[in-house]
């Protein structure tokens, strides 16, 4: 039990939701409260596409035997196939309430006949949204991809990415397309975004599987490996660099010509990739001691963080992740280019971290905005979960993304610092003040610092005292 | 008026979504929010589905607990006195605690009065699971739970109260009441009226004000409102209290009143006109006043005739989502708006006996309605415009449908008879607006 803020993932149904409603032919029945089915309202605002979200409420509730309302589980999953006959799969997400009132999955008999039914056994009140995501969609595949196909001509590749709700989800899997196009491999699937039912039953077609979102795609391309032989690419294609490692992977493994994939590198990093030409063109002192905290997801913060070190030249003063489950791979990713690798997932906690870092600029969740406030530095919200849906996606991947990521970087960075933190830091406080600040929420402790200080001039006192933080918060 | 049980799945906002709302508009009251991941995401996500604010309210606060290790009793307390502990000014505590957090065998009212005695505060519990008596989910159904721990906290009114009450000039209590009323009056006259308070408004305290002054006007004296302007604001209740609510299906809240031996006042909603002047004449009646609206809604209406004739024969299909579509539907079909179809995702006929009653002969309301069942019913009839719930909205919109969400018309502000108006006035400038758009050459 722990008091927090915030979350920074959904339950499991979420993230069954998620990569069920990227796909084609894929209907969800949601075992919840009747409160508790959110998420066409949520799908119709952040996606915005005019499409009704492929899910229907199951809902668990005390239902007179008479009644042919919904509620009945086993008669409500007949109903979805009886009337959504274009469906192919459907998969059943039980929500936390559902899982703690100890109802049992029903036991329906496997069958091949369209549409399979993929129940998702594993699920626990205890997987979160992302871990869920990627167990989804691993079901999903070992469901649909059963018997070898032939491998595609020439070389082809899965790519792997963010499902609905990612930040620019489709302008990812556009720019890495692009790129393998260039070099010569064809995309037989996007997996899951836009993929179809049948998309899933062809994937071991592929020469490669390219994972651009390694949260959710590692179990299943593991599957495909174990089950097929299928080689993954898992470098985040995030900034020149990475994306230039994973091209020249993707080549090896499709036994391309390297001179050919070179040249596209070399092409792109001409024509598109902006992220070298700005570390370059800007003024070593733009960039020199800048501290930047990272944190986010796995692919984004660790991706940003080889980025900003490497090819920026930033100091990454802190980088993190929510994501437990992963604890292990982010640690040792992250300590190739930081001291301060943490896995946390109290919001609290986070902004604690990340103030005790002392950044100059902070890139993070939505959630990280407030104490990137505080602290009176630039913020850029990069890493899921994210608010903002655009309707034009930008790419965040690739070398288009890394042109994206320079813009963000020359804005963030050429902005100028206020002159009220030199004050700030100068000014005393008092004994009794400083345990008042102590007991405020630290993404809000910033702010109130800052707040107090001001106050304390405006009224001509040398020190902050008691009253005057009171007051000030008023 | 023809009622269809449609029983299907309504698409209706999670309840849980009103948290940040009741955090934001109730100054003073700490929420927090006892479950799983699951209430704490809905929570963050959902404030009306814009940029999450949870965390930049820290009237807000999470008690998630752990699935494989469910609490000790006290233990949600002891979290909850954490919380609070870092905040200034905190004159309520509000605990949600719905089914995930029962499953897990948290007992929300011990752990309601441990927090209350180690804090020293008036502390609640709203659990927006609970069932009604009729089955179905409004997304307001958190308000309601949330107004009834309110009317629990309010200070018992006694019988030397009920004295002062009958003998008290007003000006004294315009005095104690001044940010209600809106400022001093330079009325005298003893009162002989019973008190009445105002229950509900939420979302737009701003015309539950309003029609605080218009039952002043009526001789009756509205001597508070839950929710009011802070804790201490909160008006005394009891016996010889007159209740009524400016919203329909506050039946949690309206119960709590009549637990404390409120008089609840049965009438319809004070939206519209006929609806506000029925209102203000009823609650007259029970606070033992006598008001006659008839001149006051004929002035009204000839007032509104501009407004109506924009909006006359227009064709308006209601998807349900809040509860206020009823009511809503009444008016507009009373300005000669023709209402296609009224979804009611719970229909307490017992509650809203009055306002049934009162819609027109050609409204036909869809108890539990399907949402794909109301989308092909939209897609057939082409409305002029849906009151899309929030599920609907993109769809419809993606589909020609011109929409507007219900929260839309709470935020104007539908209370009284200068509701009526901004609800006609939305209607036209929405339809303004379309025809704006549509005659672009695109």
């Amino acid at each position: 039990m722990r008091l927090l803020r915030g979350v920074y993932e959904g339950p499991g149904s979420h993230g069954i939701l998620r990569v069920a409603a990227s796909m084609r032919g894929v209907h969800t029945v949601l075992r919840a409260l009747p409160g508790e089915g959110y998420f066409p309202a949520l799908y119709g605002a952040r996606e915005r596409s005019g499409e009704a979200a492929p899910v229907s409420l199951s809902p668990l509730r005390g239902i007179p035997e008479d009644s042919w309302g919904p509620g009945d589980l086993v008669r409500d999953l007949s109903s979805v196939v009886r009337r959504h006959p274009e469906t192919e799969a459907i998969i059943l997400a039980r929500s936390e309430a559902a899982l703690l009132s100890g109802e049992e999955a029903p036991e329906i008999p496997e069958s091949d006949e369209a549409p399979k039914l993929v129940t998702c056994e594993w699920e626990s009140p205890r997987v979160g949204e992302v871990e869920a995501a990627d167990l989804a969609l691993e079901d999903l595949v070992r469901a649909h991809s059963r018997g070898r196909r032939e491998r595609s001509p020439s070389p082809t590749a899965n790519l792997f990415g963010p499902p609905v709700f990612g930040p620019s989800a489709a302008a990812e899997y556009a720019e890495a397309e692009r790129l393998l196009v260039l070099i010569g491999v064809g995309v037989n699937a996007r997996v899951p975004l836009s993929a179809s039912v049948a998309d899933l039953s062809r994937l071991s077609r592929a020469w490669v599987n390219v994972l651009l979102y390694r949260e959710i795609g590692e179990s299943a391309t593991l599957h495909l490996q174990d089950e097929f032989g299928t080689q993954r690419v898992t470098t985040p294609m995030i900034g020149a660099a990475g994306t230039g490692a994973a091209l020249r992977t993707i080549g090896e493994l499709c036994q391309l010509d390297p001179k050919r994939v070179q040249q596209a590198v070399w092409a792109e990093l001409a024509r598109t990739a902006k992220l070298p030409w700005y570390a370059r063109l800007g003024r070593p002192e733009t960039f020199r001691g800048r501290r930047v905290a990272i944190f986010g997801d796995f692919t984004y913060p660790l991706g940003l963080g080889y980025a900003l070190s490497r090819e920026v030249g930033l100091e990454v003063a802190a980088c993190g992740t929510y994501l437990e489950h992963l604890e292990r791979d982010f640690l040792f990713h992250a300590h190739t280019f930081t001291d301060e690798a943490f896995v946390e997932s109290d919001p609290e906690e986070v902004a604690a971290r990340i103030e005790a870092s002392d950044p100059d600029l902070v890139v993070g969740t939505y959630l990280e905005e407030g104490v990137a406030a505080s602290l009176g530095v630039p913020f850029l919200p990069l890493c899921t979960p994210t608010t903002h849906s655009r309707f034009v996606e930008q790419p965040l991947m690739g070398y288009a993304g890394s042109s994206v990521l320079a813009d963000a970087l020359d804005s963030a960075l050429s902005q100028p610092e206020e002159p009220e933190a030199v004050e700030t830091a100068s000014m005393p406080w008092t004994e009794e003040a400083r345990e008042e600040l102590a007991g405020t929420p630290p993404f809000l402790r910033g702010r109130a610092r800052r707040l107090a200080e001001e106050h304390a001039r405006e009224v001509g006192s040398a020190e902050v005292t008691r009253e005057i933080f009171l007051r000030s918060r008023r | 008026m023809t009622i269809l049980n449609e029983a299907g799945t309504p698409d209706v906002l999670s309840p849980l979504h009103a948290v940040n709302g009741l955090a934001e508009r109730l100054p003073g009251v700490l929420v927090v929010v006892v479950g799983t991941r699951a209430e704490a995401h809905i929570v963050q996500t959902l404030p009306a589905l814009d940029l999450p604010r949870s965390l930049k309210s820290a009237q807000v606060a999470f008690v998630v607990l752990d699935p494989e290790d469910p609490p000790q009793q006290g233990r949600v307390a002891t979290r909850v006195i954490e919380a609070a502990a870092g905040l200034r000014g905190t004159g309520f505590v509000l605990l949600v605690v719905g089914h995930s957090a029962e499953l897990l065998g948290v007992d929300a009212d011990f752990e309601a009065r441990l927090v209350s005695r180690r804090l020293d505060l008036p502390t609640g519990v709203a659990n927006p699971d609970a069932p009604y008596d009729v089955s179905g989910t409004l997304s307001t159904d958190l308000e309601d739970r949330a107004l009834a721990a309110l009317v629990e906290v309010c200070p018992k009114r006694r019988t030397s109260d009920l004295l002062e009450t009958a003998s008290a000039p007003a000006q004294k209590r315009s005095r104690r009441f001044g940010g209600f009323l809106g400022g001093s009056r330079d009325e005298t006259r003893p009162s002989r009226t019973r008190p009445v308070v105002l229950l509900g408004g939420l979302a737009s305290s701003g015309t539950a004000d309003e029609l605080s002054g218009e039952l002043e006007r009526a001789g009756v004296e509205a001597v508070g409102r839950v929710p009011a302007t802070g804790m201490r604001e909160l008006p005394a209740l009891g016996e010889e209290t007159v209740v009524a609510a400016v919203d329909p299906n506050l039946t949690a809240a309206l119960g709590a009143a009549a637990e404390r031996g409120a008089r609840v006042v049965s009438t319809l909603t004070p939206i519209g006109v006929d609806g506000t002047a029925r209102f203000i004449h009823d609650v007259a009646a029970e606070a033992g006043a006598r008001a006659n609206e008839l001149a006051r809604a004929r002035s009204v209406w000839e007032n509104l005739e501009r407004l109506r004739n924009r909006v006359r024969g227009r064709r308006i299909f209601f998807a349900g989502d809040t509860g206020l579509e009823v009511p809503l539907a009444r008016f507009l079909a009373d300005a000669g708006v023709v209402v296609l179809e009224v979804g009611a995702p719970r229909l307490d006929r017992r509650a809203l006996a009055e306002e049934l009653q009162a819609l027109g002969p050609d409204v036909d309301v869809v108890q539990s309605p399907d949402w794909r069942g109301q989308m092909r019913r939209i897609d057939a009839a082409r409305p002029d415009v849906v009151v899309a719930s929030p599920g609907l909205h993109v769809p419809l919109v993606a589909r020609g449908h011109l929409c507007r969400s219900p929260q839309d018309f709470l935020e104007a502000g539908v209370h009284g008879y200068e509701g009526a108006r901004r609800i006609l006035e939305l209607l036209v400038s929405t339809f303004e607006r379309a025809e704006a758009l549509d005659s672009v050459n695109l």
